[in-house]
């Protein structure tokens, strides 16, 4: 009976110490939440009310016309609205998001590997720095002296001209189609990946050199241990990493923006950011422009979903 | 007799009460929001009209935004839509015109501009200024600047290339892509010199007018039907496919703008399109340049066989005012722009823009204004631009359709029919 009484006491205590510790916690976390409430919560329910509306820039009114704009963006054929349509900007968003995000998450993971095999911390210090500054470079310079390399006269194309063995021919970096679009997806990955290989330095950084001390004392080869027991124990680190460029790579703009401002053409990097702003900020079309951010958010919540449901992505303990 | 007198002595008691409100009106301190575009020699007139209004009135703050023209059209559509518009801004007409359709400017307050009704501001100005920004019988806005453009001729580098300026300038579209195939220089395929460019984000200012001079419109008369006269329009496609990268490669949208470069004279530009505004802005940027003769302003082109003789759109900037403002900040404000406009010589004398008043277009200064005469006729052979509820997206449309034509490839008669169909579902839209 003592027992017993003792095991209630305690649970008691625990389950006190808990709710303590809970209102704590969740002291802790209500700015948090209120933050997130204000700036991400209200602003996604605002849009979607909004696109349920006609509402102009310039109007004061504005008249609530149900789903009449997701039925506009759906069915506009190839032609419409000067080519510019919501079938185009998913292309152009898609085509960007697989041609950076992945080589991004790839070579960025191989980039921090390279990193940590260096020896000397100096070098390694030194390149980390140097792979990551672009990152805090704002994304409109880095565009705008990219431009200028994109140039006939600039750099890339000369480059281009020795690479290919030819003389004074222009690579049309800014106005062929194909080329456009691989040039904005240099520009975001030059400019992320250092961001991701920090990421992933971190990640492999938190493996205990213990395991690699054993797995060499095994005779394993360095494929092997990457195989074997980097790649599997970084595996939290690289589903965040994934996730984390394919949400930017979605939602990016001021290179697609910047280069559209000078003068290549739309169409072909017309992504959905771009397109939303357009027909929002330009064309004064709010309630359009929000139906589209909304589908952008689902596109988003979908790809994340699938990514989480494919990766299986279990805690790793060492 | 006593009731009057009794009446009488309230109302003498009442009378000062009533005055020091007035006075404390007057007094209430008034902030206006200014929102310009940039232009460093308009910068240094205005700063100064700034502190002399200040001066004369302290209870007045003036907050400065300058931003680029481009940028500024953006930036003040999204502050009115925010409901944070400033109090008084200027952009070109075409995008002006909806903020008076959607009832978002305050019409001019007479008295505080100096005039005594609307037609006396009407007749202030050289006739038809003010049609664009005339509304219900009320005035909206003041001109700026009044612009039309012609082409700017750097005669240096036609002497380079073995042409005489003064003889071989082109006066037809087909000799300015034939001129221009002589003055540009290339590494391979690589332009290092342009002979001559368009201004590409300006498509209804510069582009819908050669399209009426092959018997093209923007709209039917009526205004119901839009991109009217394919014939037209697929050959002005033609052309502009031809002058660009895929075609005879002498000009892109994606090269540097060739209004920019004209000023440094430094042999990479032989022409370029752009306002008398030009001669100040050469005047400040390179001196020697300016001073030196070698250059010149000839009319805007137009086709061997047009049908119509057109020059370039002209455009205003007018002064306008918020009018989700109260009233005694709009008064403020009419009286700000008007002191501003009261300087009307000054700003053709170092900025070269034109007020199109009566007296400044009749004026010895305007008169003596390298190439006004110029100007004027190509003023007369123009019309103003394109303006209406959609015009800021028409002018999107127009320039993505001829980028698609230059730069994608995009066939000229599916271009055509692209931009028909978008031009006339947003004509449908409004009516």
């Amino acid at each position: 009976m003592k027992e017993i009484l003792q095991v209630k006491s305690n649970r008691t205590k625990a389950y006190s110490i808990e709710r303590k510790q809970a209102k704590w916690g969740l002291l802790f976390t209500v700015p948090c939440l209120v933050f997130f409430s204000i700036f991400s919560f209200y602003p996604i329910i605002n849009a979607f009310i909004t696109s349920l509306t006609n509402k102009q820039a310039l109007s004061r009114t504005s008249k609530f016309v149900g789903f009449d704009n997701y039925a506009y963006l759906f069915a506009q054929n190839d032609t419409a609205n000067g080519g510019f349509t919501l079938w185009n900007s998913l292309r152009a968003t898609l085509t960007f998001t697989i041609g950076t995000f992945i080589p991004m998450v790839v070579i960025s993971l191989l980039v921090a590997v390279l990193l940590m095999s260096l020896r000397k911390d100096r070098q390694r210090g030194f390149l980390q720095v140097a792979y990551y500054l672009p990152a805090v470079l704002s994304s409109v310079v880095a565009t705008a002296i990219w431009m200028i390399m994109f140039d006939p006269r600039g750099l890339v194309n000369q480059l281009s001209n020795v690479v290919m063995m030819t003389t004074g021919k222009d690579y049309k970096w800014l106005v062929d189609t194909n080329m456009l679009q691989a040039s904005t997806m240099l520009v975001y990955f030059w400019k992320y990946i250092g961001y991701f290989v920090i990421l992933f330095i971190t990640g492999l950084a938190a493996i205990p050199p213990t395991i690699y001390e054993a797995a060499t004392v095994d005779g394993s080869s360095r494929w092997h241990t990457f195989w074997r027991i980097t790649l599997p124990l970084l595996k939290p680190t690289v589903v965040l990493v994934s996730i984390m460029a394919m949400l930017q790579c979605l939602k990016t703009f001021s290179t697609q923006y910047m280069f559209t401002q000078g003068g290549a053409s739309r169409k072909p990097i017309d992504v959905i950011t771009m397109n939303i702003y357009f027909t929002g900020i330009r064309n004064g079309r709010l309630g359009r422009a929000s139906a589209m951010s909304i589908i952008l958010f689902l596109v988003m919540l979908l790809f994340t979903y699938l990514q989480f449901s494919t990766s299986k992505t279990d805690d790793v303990e060492y | 007799m006593k009731k009057a007198i009794v009446i009488l002595l309230a109302l003498m008691m009442l009378a000062p009460m009533a005055f020091a409100n007035a006075q404390a009106e007057e007094a209430k301190p008034v902030t206006i929001e200014f929102w310009t575009h940039e232009d460093a020699n308009r910068q240094r007139l205005e700063e100064r009209y700034i502190k002399e209004f200040c001066e004369t009135h302290p209870n007045v703050t003036i907050n400065v935004t300058r931003q680029a023209a481009t940028k500024m059209i953006e930036l003040v559509q999204t502050a009115f839509a925010a409901g944070q518009g400033p109090t008084v801004f200027n952009l070109s007409i075409n995008d002006e015109y909806p903020y008076i359709v959607a009832g978002r400017v305050a019409p001019i307050n007479y008295a505080a501009a100096g005039y005594k009704d609307a037609q006396a501001v009407i007749d202030a100005y050289a006739p038809g200024m003010l049609e664009s920004v005339t509304y219900e019988g009320d005035v909206y806005g003041l001109p700026l600047e009044l612009t039309n453009w012609c082409l700017f001729i750097n005669k240096n580098v036609f002497r380079s290339a073995g042409l005489d300026p003064e003889t071989d300038y082109p006066k037809t579209w087909e000799e300015v892509v034939e001129v221009s195939q002589k003055l540009v220089l290339r590494d391979g395929d690589i332009l290092t010199r342009r002979g001559f460019d368009f201004r590409y984000p300006y498509y209804l200012e510069s582009m819908v007018p050669m399209v009426e001079q092959l018997g093209g419109q923007l709209f039917s008369e009526d205004g119901k039907e839009a991109i009217v006269g394919k014939d037209a329009w697929v050959k002005f496609f033609e052309f502009m496919q031809n002058w660009g990268p895929n075609g005879l490669n002498l000009g892109s949208p994606t090269y540097k703008n060739a209004r920019s470069l004209f000023n440094a004279n430094n042999n990479d530009i032989a022409m370029a399109m752009t306002g008398l505004y030009q001669e100040a802005r050469i005047k400040n940027d390179n001196p020697d340049f300016y001073n030196s003769g070698d250059w010149m302003v000839v009319p805007f082109p137009t086709f061997e066989n047009a049908v119509n003789d057109t020059a370039a759109c002209y455009y205003g900037h007018y002064y306008m005012v918020n009018g989700d403002v109260d009233e005694a900040t709009q008064k403020v404000a009419w009286e700000f722009i008007s002191y501003m406009l009261s300087h009307g010589e000054e700003y053709l004398k170092e900025v070269n823009i034109i007020q199109p008043t009566v007296a400044l277009m009749n004026s010895e200064t305007y008169k003596n204004t390298p190439y006004s005469a110029v100007f004027s006729q190509d003023f007369e052979r123009g019309h103003i631009v394109y303006y209406g509820a959609n015009s800021t997206e028409i002018q999107s449309l127009l320039k993505e359709t001829v980028a698609a034509v230059m730069l994608e490839g995009l066939e000229p008669e599916k271009a055509y029919n692209q931009l028909k169909a978008a031009v006339q579902e947003l004509v449908d839209e409004v009516n």
